[in-house]
């Protein structure tokens, strides 16, 4: 019995704690708060890190312009660890004691399931960047990022104007790869290209021969794997120590420097579907997107002494689109800021010009994408 | 492209993980050799231990002194962790022991992220050339260098455990503390060297298979859950035990996957795992004196 | 002080009731976090009574905590089943899976027992990746309703919060029977001495067994109770590391003490709201309290607070 009496005392302390805790913060009322789940740590923390420099960059160049309706905008960042139950604690600590106009970030597929559904019951807008694919249900979630589909009808739109119709499928196991395996089935028929085989592979695995020695005995002409960073790497790897001199199709999130780094060492032919940001300069005057390109790859030049890459274009974008769904509403009315954004019209971005609609929450075309490939360890335009 | 060379294309895969598995359940087999402890940060010593390597060759060492350095690096690493944070509460029970371990591996890793940072590193193999052909099938060379060092390694424990005294001196220790002790031999002192040795090995497995892998700061967990595996299969205490297992477990993955499905293998590998355990529950190469201790 | 010390229960109660009208002020983060500390209580306690008073370790209790979550999810979200009834449901398949796996697995001992639980962990997970039509694998299952009892929905936080810890009360009242009881004594007999235990005619693999399924059960309990919350299930919060973290709960609060090992969870469920803003040192930070903390409490955290109290008591006996 008196065990527990102590128990309840330390038990009814730590709640104490956490009230005082919580109670001391302040409340400003002149920014807008953004909250920014991302994940800073983990196996992906390495995306959440140019993801972050991205928002960063976006935000200060909006407030050095006045920012939003005369008020600057404040970023709320937390680390999500790429698990959904932390993401979940995170959003609801963003909304219910920071009290964000609207969240952003994410990165990947299960994290953004977690924050879109504590913004649809809390209804407050979530912009998500990652391969989550939205249902009708999810009316306060936008994802920017460019789809699956995109990236995966962009490659065969390549293949079938290069000839290329024997194609194998090696998926990651895990959302991206169940979500690229199906949309690739969806698309394959489209552009006349015949899937001769799928094979699954463990992201961890350190070794991915066997799945390659499968596929090779049905003589693709290229193989697309949805998978990003070492996984991908591992790869290319593997198939330049098989010899198989073959196009790989990786996923969009691969036109980071760090996944340069990592394969261009390696022969073949690694093609990775990208936004226009990682051209810039090829980009033609007439292009809509051009302006606010080159100025954020400036300013992120300046800030971070490297280039700006797809994943910082991305964020950027939906800070902008959060920015311009305020600059509309001119209220911090969540909902209002739901619907501004729902009608974003020719919005020009680093992704390409949104036009959002409430049937059409991510925005861009699948034209907004280009093809990159590694030559003399550079990036280099494909198509 | 016949059916013969994917074959073999398929146990080349399972000889490359394989060479990760056994090299990392060996230094878990040693530090429970002799302390009877299940280390779970043996991970980081693994990462580590690679990650030192990156940063002193690209420093400009060369490599051979650059992988005596990681080695010793980590041991120390390690020898200090046993002395400061395991012997302080080494008369608790065992269960905290392992929760103590698991809040270390929290701490290094966390102390890696902020030496090492977050995107991941490469070594370049230890010697440059083309991937071996046999058959039609390919291997990389950086595996042989693994299973070379895997022997040495072999040959080293072995000697120093069967033939140096402080070595004969730690293996009775495991055998029986008591006696151990009574004889004049400090347990604390075996307990001390069989973690340096414990975490040098597992850093000089990190650096061995870096090559094959991309390292970063949380890349120690993956071959350590397969490394216990194999460490189980083996018997616990027996560290050919562990080798033999840990290429067994990688050839039987690569099987799994390449006849039945990508998509399940782990779950047929567990499933697996499972079965030997109840029919076998000392492992497959369990010695009945390792059930005793 | 005594009488104190007898109705302490009383204010314990008083505070849970109170706490979101007064000092949470019903605000939808801090239930949030009181609701993941009261799944993790009922986890804790769960794989206390299997681990501190069976001796079975189990490095595998997530697989218990995702048959329940998913099985609440599934027939909830695709079926359109009662949240009462597929909790029920999960209770139940999970007790059988327990039962199934239970005598083989349960006759290993220590590490060996400890792997084999691992990998239980591991093939559930897999399986929920693997089987997608019905789980919808890796990318998540979504739009699980919330909680709701004919007549009343517990949409509203608060609601949940109330819900949880009557749950939590439940959970940790019973445990506590459990272990006073006949069983729960003949458990940790069982425990101290196997071989004594069955010269005295026990079945000791028929107990052994029949606590698995119990913990089991409160798992699944667990798991369900997440699954109405969380609106969207994903195999990341149900692998190795969560079964590692109810483990690392147990040895923190104290093993084998039932309110030890509730303690841990609330320790170690409220550390990252406190951590989370060191940013990239807060992996460093959260091993460095660990470790602090099993170096000078190596009773756990209850042990400490028995071992203050009793000085406390002696003192005030002189």
């Amino acid at each position: 019995m008196k065990k527990t009496l102590v128990v309840m005392a330390v038990v009814t302390s730590l709640f104490f704690c956490t009230g005082l805790f919580n109670g001391a913060q302040a409340q400003s009322k002149t920014p807008y708060k953004i909250g920014f789940i991302v994940p800073l740590t983990g196996y992906l923390s390495w995306l959440g890190e140019y993801m972050k420099k991205g928002a960063e960059v976006k935000v200060e160049m909006i407030n050095r312009a006045g920012g939003v309706n005369g008020r600057p905008l404040e970023l709320v960042s937390y680390d999500d660890q790429s698990l959904p139950e932390t993401a979940t604690r995170h959003a609801q600590r963003l909304i219910s004691r920071d009290g964000v106009v609207a969240m952003m970030g994410t990165g990947t597929a299960v994290v953004s399931g977690a924050v879109s559904s504590v913004a649809n019951k809390s209804k407050v807008p979530a912009v998500i960047q990652s391969g989550y694919a939205l249902s009708d249900k999810e009316t306060f979630t936008f994802n920017n990022a460019h789809p699956t589909d995109f990236a995966i009808s962009r490659p065969m739109m390549y293949f079938q104007k290069k000839g290329i119709s024997r194609v194998a499928l090696l998926m990651p196991i895990g959302p991206l790869g169940e979500l690229g395996s199906g949309i690739a089935r969806k698309h394959a028929p489209t552009y006349k290209i015949t899937l001769v085989g799928e094979e699954k592979f463990d992201v961890k695995a350190p070794d991915v021969t066997t799945q390659l020695a499968k596929l090779r005995t049905l003589n693709p002409q290229a193989i697309m794997a949805f998978t990003t960073g070492e996984p991908a790497a591992l790869l290319a790897r593997n198939m330049a120590q098989m010899g198989m001199n073959i196009p790989l199709v990786v996923s969009h999130g691969n036109a980071t420097p760090g996944f340069l780094k990592l394969v261009a060492q390696t022969p073949g032919t690694v093609i990775v579907p990208s936004g226009k940001i990682m051209a810039t300069e090829t980009l033609a005057d007439t292009d809509p997107v051009k302006k606010v390109v080159v100025e954020f790859s400036r300013a992120y030049q300046a800030k971070y002494g490297e280039p700006a890459n797809y994943y910082s274009g991305q964020q950027a974008d939906a800070v902008a689109l959060i920015a311009e769904g305020l600059r509309v509403t001119k209220s911090d009315d969540p909902v209002k800021l739901r619907d501004a954004i729902e009608n974003t019209k020719n919005f020009p971005g680093c992704n390409g010009v949104y036009n959002m609609s409430p049937t059409d929450h991510q925005g861009t075309r699948t034209e907004d994408m280009i093809l990159l490939t590694i030559k003399d360890g550079k990036w280099a335009v494909l198509d | 492209m016949n059916e013969f060379s994917t074959l073999v294309q398929f146990f080349f895969s399972g000889l490359t993980s394989g060479s990760v598995y056994a090299l990392i359940a060996v230094s878990l087999v040693i530090v429970y050799k002799v302390s009877l402890l299940i280390c779970f940060a043996q991970g980081e010593f693994f990462v580590i231990g690679a990650l030192t390597m990156v940063t002193l060759t690209s420093k400009g060492l060369p490599m051979p002194l650059a992988f005596a350095c990681s080695v010793l690096i980590s041991a120390a690493v390690g020898a200090l962790v046993e002395r400061f944070l395991i012997r302080p509460i080494r008369d608790a029970s065992v269960g905290s022991l392992i929760v103590m371990t698991i809040a270390i591996s929290l701490a290094l890793r966390g102390l890696a992220l902020l030496i090492w940072g977050k995107e991941s590193k490469i070594l370049p193999p230890f010697s440059a050339g083309k991937p071996i052909g046999v058959f039609g099938a390919t291997l990389q060379p950086q595996v042989l260098w693994i299973i070379g060092i895997t022997i040495l390694v072999l040959l080293v424990i072995w000697l120093f455990f069967e033939k140096t005294t402080m070595g004969v001196a730690m293996r009775a220790c495991a055998e029986n503390r008591l006696g151990a002790s009574l004889m004049g031999i400090s347990t604390e002192k075996a307990a001390f060297l069989s973690w340096a040795w414990g975490s040098g090995i597992g850093a000089l497995a990190g650096m061995a298979v870096a090559p094959l892998l991309f390292m970063q700061y949380s890349s120690g967990v993956m071959p350590m859950v397969k490394g216990f595996i194999a460490m189980s299969v083996g018997g616990l205490a027996s560290i050919v035990g562990a080798v033999v297992a840990g290429y067994l477990l990688g050839v039987v993955e690569a099987y799994t996957i390449g006849l039945i499905s990508s998509q399940f293998s782990d779950t047929i590998v567990f499933t697996l795992l499972i079965i030997v355990l109840i029919f076998k529950p000392s492992g497959l190469f369990g010695a009945t004196r390792s059930r005793e201790v | 002080m005594r009488r104190l010390g007898r109705y302490w229960w009383i204010i314990l109660l008083l505070f849970i009731a109170l706490y979101p009208p007064t000092l949470g002020g019903m605000s939808a983060y801090k239930s949030g976090v009181l609701i993941f500390v009261g799944i993790y209580i009922i986890l804790a306690v769960s794989l206390d009574l299997l681990m501190g008073f069976a001796g079975q370790i189990s490095v595998g209790h997530a697989a218990f905590f995702a048959i329940g979550a998913y099985v609440s999810g599934i027939l909830t979200a695709k079926y359109g089943a009662s949240p009462v009834l597929a909790l029920i449901a999960g209770m139940a398949l999970s007790g059988a899976v327990a039962w199934g796996v239970g005598r083989p697995v349960l006759a290993l001992k220590e590490y060996y027992l400890a792997m084999a639980t691992l990998a239980l962990n591991e093939i559930i997970v897999t399986l929920i990746i693997g089987l997608q039509w019905l789980t919808g694998g890796a990318s998540g299952l979504r739009d699980v309703p919330a909680f709701s009892v004919p007549g009343f929905s517990f949409d509203n936080h608060v609601h949940y919060y109330y819900l949880v810890w009557a749950m939590v009360l439940l959970v940790v009242g019973s445990s506590v029977a459990v272990a006073r009881s006949p069983f729960g004594r003949t458990l940790i007999a069982i425990h101290s001495d196997e071989t004594a235990a069955k010269t005295f005619g026990i079945d000791c693999a028929r107990y052994k067994v029949r606590a698995y399924v119990l913990s089991a059960c409160y798992a699944s309990l667990a798991g369900s109770l997440f699954a109405h919350y969380m609106g969207f299930l994903a195999p990341d919060d149900f692998g190795v590391m969560t079964s590692i973290n109810i483990l690392v709960m147990l040895y923190l609060g104290g093993i084998g003490t039932i309110y030890g090992p509730a303690l841990g969870a609330v320790f170690l469920k409220l550390l990252p709201e406190f951590t989370y803003q060191f940013q990239d040192y807060e992996l460093l930070m959260n091993g460095i309290i660990l470790i602090v903390v099993l170096v000078f409490m190596p009773r756990g955290l209850f042990g400490i607070l028995t071992g203050i109290k009793e000085r406390v008591f002696a003192r005030s006996a002189r």
